[in-house]
């Protein structure tokens, strides 16, 4: 699963869909095609901004869709998006939706035990953090009271 | 298994129409697994898996991709670097037969590797309305270069075979692939259908 939520999209990939979309924008609104096209590049992107947009395209064509088989894709790749920028509670959300739809869903079933381990991780990593602070702190509140010892 | 040994990794891509059981021989090759109802792939799938051919252990990275319309645009950026690829037909489906002419076309387009291997697999031989015949299959797979096996992900026949084949004709073809340990010779298996597979080139 890392491989598939890690993975970037190649550049030239990302600026062929992205001027594709730019050139039906300019004629009217995009077909969902180029949108999704473009929006599929944009979540797999380096760049946070990037991702964001995906996201907010994704969520679009997500609301004027109402083809299940369409809802679940895109729900998938908003998915993807929030566990690359690590909004997990998001993510696990959208990896619900996806499973009220298809239940037995396996990639859907992938990434939700991604998602859990690394929220376990990074978890476990915070307390680390907030007890190296909790044992800094205590050794300064050590140090003055050792200085008003010795007054 | 002992890392040490893998001689190589390996990308494999397994493409063809919707439907017609491309995650399920992968979850059947990966996870000695087969589900009915599998739900229709989105956008690629990922699976590693290790393999013993010939006494060589290679690392296998195989990319699923979606049949569906939905995902073809995107989904050949997949095919860079592959070294080899499983294209899969449903002999219960002679338009999933029929269209593998485009699929080969796409590959031509845009795989990098021009002498990648192509595994050229008909699956669901365990039902009962077959539509393409085995020599069908067989001609088809001879005139485009192709190995070619007949399999079932439910019931098991010529997946592992699929695969080991595919992987053996790859490891054979000098400059294809590359070791991930240098210094280390391929082994001295070398003769063709050691695993008792039924391949055709």
């Amino acid at each position: 699963m890392d491989v598939i939520v890690e993975e970037h999209v190649n550049p030239d990939d990302l600026k062929k869909y992205e001027a594709l979309y730019r050139d039906q924008e300019r004629r009217g609104p995009p077909s969902d095609k180029a949108t999704f096209d473009y929006a599929w590049c944009l979540v797999r992107s380096k760049y946070l901004k990037d991702m964001e947009r995906g996201t907010s395209l994704l969520e679009d064509l997500f609301h004027n869709t109402k083809d299940e088989g369409a809802k679940r894709d895109y729900l998938y790749y908003m998915a993807i998006a929030y566990t690359r920028t690590k909004h997990y509670d998001t993510a696990l959300k959208y990896t619900k939706a996806i499973k009220r739809i298809e239940p037995n869903n396996r990639q859907a079933t992938q990434l939700e035990n991604y998602i859990k381990e690394k929220m376990k991780k990074e978890g476990l990593m915070g307390m680390a953090i907030v007890g190296g602070a909790a044992l800094a702190l205590g050794g300064i509140v050590g140090l003055g009271i050792a200085a008003l010892a010795k007054k | 298994m002992d890392e040490r040994e893998v001689i190589t990794t390996l990308k494999i891509l397994i493409i063809g129409e919707s439907g017609v059981g491309k995650s399920s021989l992968l979850l059947r090759f990966t996870d000695d697994t087969f589900d009915p109802e599998q739900a229709a792939t989105i956008g690629v799938d990922f699976k590693v898996k290790t393999l013993a051919v010939d006494g060589n252990k290679a690392k296998l990275a195989i990319w699923d991709t979606a049949g569906q319309e939905r995902f073809r645009t995107l989904t050949p950026s997949y095919y860079r670097g592959a070294q080899g690829v499983i294209l899969v037909y449903d002999v219960c489906s002679k338009q999933s037969f029929s269209k593998l002419d485009a699929w080969l076309n796409e590959l031509e387009t845009f795989s990098t590797k021009h002498d990648m291997v192509k595994m050229l697999v008909g699956n669901k031989i365990d039902k009962e309305k077959r539509e393409v015949s085995k020599d069908e299959g067989l001609k088809f797979a001879r005139k485009h270069h192709m190995l070619f096996i007949e399999a079932s992900a439910k019931t098991k026949e010529g997946v592992q075979c699929a695969f080991e084949e595919l992987v053996e004709k790859i490891i054979q073809t000098p400059g294809l692939w590359e070791t991930d340990n240098k210094g280390i010779t391929v082994g001295s298996g070398g003769g063709a259908n050691q695993s008792g597979c039924y391949c055709v080139v």
